[in-house]
């Protein structure tokens, strides 16, 4: 190799211009201008916006709900994060009041007292006068204190027609080991307030009949009630290897106050012989005799995450984690959930497998039997036959697809189907030709736009 | 902390994860970029600051590859390439590049033009004998010249057909850029007393930039240039501080009628360079600066030395 290495000579005199000087002063200049990642979401000094519209749809008429979102995220130059977020929910459809179904058609007295619904013999009774609208507004805010110390604060708000929320949260997070792991500690506290149609039912009281001299006031107590909840949640983040990283969580919840669902019912059933034998218990006019339901005034849940993602060389991601939750009220519950992100040039499509697996709570009641209805004096304090309070298992089987476009947006779109299956007591005389526990079959579809 | 992991924004192109190599006193990244070996030399840091200086390093880069490649549909170049006379505002990085552009198109007296790359359409380095004639250089002529592009920041406008490629900065850009990356973090990690002292090299196919001289003091010692002649043959260069560039032509050129075409074309005549040397490196104070004064000289051909010698730089030159 002719390689020669030269030393500089200034003396030297050539025809030539001398633009070193020059040229060292534009590149300084050049690597002076920080560099712009305009395309790129998450740069200081901009905003990101998101929107999104989910729809929900139940089958056999149930609930459906469309749920348009936007929220708008504001990168700051030191770090801070503001997040602010819109929804608004429309729900109709009908919902299971949780009376069992029966060989002869039932009638039933609307929350509100001032009319009536008559579900057919062999038909689960669902309320279908059932229809709300929800606006719900979120602020949130994370900002680091120095390297190792980050905290985030929100507020949050939803308004629906009988339901009012008011939350609030803080938390804090500390990174050690270059960063490798994550300490955070979290803590909020909500106050809701229900001020149904028709008041508030006392508990484990017989629905009054309309039109049957019934007076609906007396089986209420109050216009409106309330609850607390203050969740604590702690958890670990942790970088495990270049492509591995996993999160554990352990979060409290303790609820306080009026936990009951002003619209549900219970079925009481004869259980003399008869006739009617294992039917509805008639009251003294001949009229099928319904409890309000009554829950806890307080409940307090543990719950277990750990979630783990492993993203491949292919830039491919795998996504699993599990939840265990446990509460005082005798439900446990296991959430499986799987998610793989196949990359496909500047598309995505994820496929996402969940399956959850609930015991029952210990005061479900599928009906309540003649003996502890007691002839108005029930022996039970509590008693609910929400289905979703019951022994259940549900899987969700969905497909998401996203892409990138090149000025750097992203559209996406998520299916996603589900089937809840009910198992429990199938009661006893009559009431075991009837199906008790009918499926839950949700469609969810959501289009989404961030930019 | 999730720079440790890649998203798949992290990496457009797709190209294979960076590698990790070496031990508590000496270690070795690398990754593909902008059609080279991607190589990051680093002392003094552990194994997860080294993984995380590697990964920010492929990140910066691939970010301008993406950015700033005329193979990427809808990115600026594309947006500017297929305006069709329209006018592009462009982002402050942009901006700044096509500055210092101008810049170089006027140090060099028209010599340095990213408009140029519609030559490469009638030339073809790819070792054959094909010459174009004056017709078809004439032809493609039209479409050349910086200062055909009308350029008042933050807005351009150019004729139709013309194309403007950053291929000829892109790699110099992405060196100094990850070095003042490198560099923060690095100051970053040393206020966390997460690290005492560290020293770090940059080498994208032979244009390099180093954060200072080895951790014993003394120079790091780099492999700028393989001959055609004798692929194992690496000619070494010293650095201690700054960078250095290479320009050659040793792997692409056209020979004809014993004449060697230079891959360099000079577009105020559309021809290629002769008699322009097989490489040259230029030590500078940062990567552009010295990768601007080696393709400079390699545009001087025969008077690349004298061209160098007023420059007052320190320079390798191969013939």
């Amino acid at each position: 190799m002719q390689l020669m290495k030269r030393k500089v000579s200034k003396s030297t005199v050539r025809p030539i211009k001398k633009i070193a000087p020059a040229l060292a002063a534009a590149s300084c200049s050049l690597l002076s201008v920080a560099s712009d990642t305009s395309l790129a979401r998450g740069e200081a000094g901009t905003w990101d916006f998101e929107a999104a519209s989910l729809f929900y749809v139940e089958t056999d008429d149930r609930v459906s709900a469309v749920e348009p979102v936007f929220s708008a995220t504001r990168n700051f130059e030191d770090g801070e994060v503001l997040n602010l977020k819109a929804a608004y929910d429309v729900l109709t459809g009908a919902s299971p009041n949780g009376a069992t179904p029966s060989a002869t058609p039932q009638t039933f007295t609307t929350p509100s007292g001032n009319s009536t619904y008559t579900t057919d013999a062999g038909d689960a009774p669902i309320d279908d006068t059932f229809k709300d609208t929800r606006v719900a507004l979120s602020a949130s805010w994370l900002a680091p204190i120095n390297r190792d110390w980050e905290y985030n604060a929100a507020f949050y708000g939803s308004k629906e027609y009988d339901y009012l929320s008011l939350g609030t949260s803080g938390g804090i997070k500390r990174y050690l080991n270059n960063k490798n792991t994550a300490l955070n500690a979290g803590l909020s506290f909500s106050f809701d307030t229900v001020e149904p149609e028709g008041d508030i039912p006392s508990a484990l009281v017989e629905m009054a009949h309309k039109g049957s001299g019934d007076d609906f006031n007396a089986t209420r107590i109050d216009s409106s009630d309330s609850k607390t909840i203050i969740d604590a949640l702690f958890g670990v983040t942790q970088v495990i290897n270049r492509n591995t990283i996993m999160q554990f969580n352990y979060s409290l919840s303790v609820s306080d106050g009026y936990l009951s669902d002003p619209f549900k019912i219970l079925s009481v059933i004869e259980d003399t012989a008869g006739a009617n034998f294992g039917g509805n218990l008639q009251d003294d006019n001949g009229n099928d005799i319904y409890l309000y339901e009554a829950r806890p005034d307080s409940r307090i849940k543990h719950s277990l995450y750990w979630q783990t993602k492993y993203a491949l060389a292919n830039g491919d991601v795998i996504d699993g984690s599990y939840r265990f939750m446990l509460d005082d009220w005798g439900i446990n519950s296991h959430t499986y959930d799987f998610r793989y992100r196949w990359q496909l040039g500047s598309s995505y499509l994820e496929p996402h497998l969940r399956y959850y697996l609930q015991s029952e709570a210990d005061f479900y009641k599928r009906y309540i039997t003649e003996t502890e209805y007691n002839s108005g004096r029930p022996t039970l304090t509590e008693a609910t036959a929400d289905y979703r309070l019951g022994d259940l298992d549900g899987i969700t089987v969905g497909l998401k697809y996203g892409h990138k476009l090149n000025n750097g947006h992203e559209f996406n779109m998520r299916v996603e189907y589900y089937l809840q299956s009910n198992s429990g007591d199938n009661g006893v005389g009559l009431l075991k030709d009837q199906d008790l526990y009918p499926d839950t079959k949700a469609l969810i579809f959501q289009v989404g736009y961030s930019f | 902390m999730a720079e440790l992991i890649l998203s798949p924004q992290d990496n457009p192109a797709q190209h294979p994860l960076p590698k990790l190599t070496g031990n508590r006193k000496f270690w070795v990244g690398c990754f593909q970029a902008m059609a080279s070996d991607c190589e990051l030399l680093i002392e003094g840091v552990d194994e997860a600051q080294a993984l995380a200086l590697l990964m920010l390093a492929a990140k910066e880069t691939w970010r301008i590859e993406h950015k700033f490649s005329r193979y990427v549909l809808g990115n600026i170049i594309d947006r500017i390439n297929t305006a069709s006379g329209q006018p592009i505002e462009v982002d402050s990085e942009t901006a700044s590049l096509l500055n210092f552009s101008d810049q170089c198109y006027q140090l060099s007296d028209g010599l340095f033009d990213i408009s140029s790359g519609a030559l490469r359409k009638i030339w073809f380095f790819d070792g054959g004998d094909t010459v174009p004639d004056a017709t078809q250089i004439k032809e493609v002529s039209q479409l050349v010249g910086w200062h055909k592009v009308d350029w008042q920041a933050p807005k351009l406008s150019m004729p139709r057909k013309m194309e403007l490629d950053f291929g000829g900065i892109g790699k110099e850009y992405a060196v100094d850029r990850v070095v003042l990356t490198l560099n923060a973090e690095v100051d970053r990690l040393s206020k966390l007393n997460a690290l005492s002292k560290s020293s770090f090299v940059v080498n994208f196919g032979g244009d390099l930039a180093c954060s200072g001289p080895r951790l014993d003091g003394s120079p790091w010692t780099i492999g700028v240039e393989n001959s055609e002649r004798d692929q194992t043959s690496v000619a070494t260069v010293s650095l201690s501080q700054g960078a250095v560039a290479t320009s050659g032509d040793s792997r692409r050129y056209l020979l004809k009628g014993g004449v060697r075409y230079s891959h360099i074309l000079n577009p105020l005549t559309g021809k290629s360079i002769l008699d322009a040397p097989h490489a040259i490196s230029v030590a500078a104070a940062n990567c552009m600066q010295a990768g601007m004064l080696s393709t400079f000289a390699m545009l001087q051909g025969e008077q690349a030395e004298a061209f160098l010698e007023a420059q007052g730089v320190q320079y390798w030159i191969q013939r």
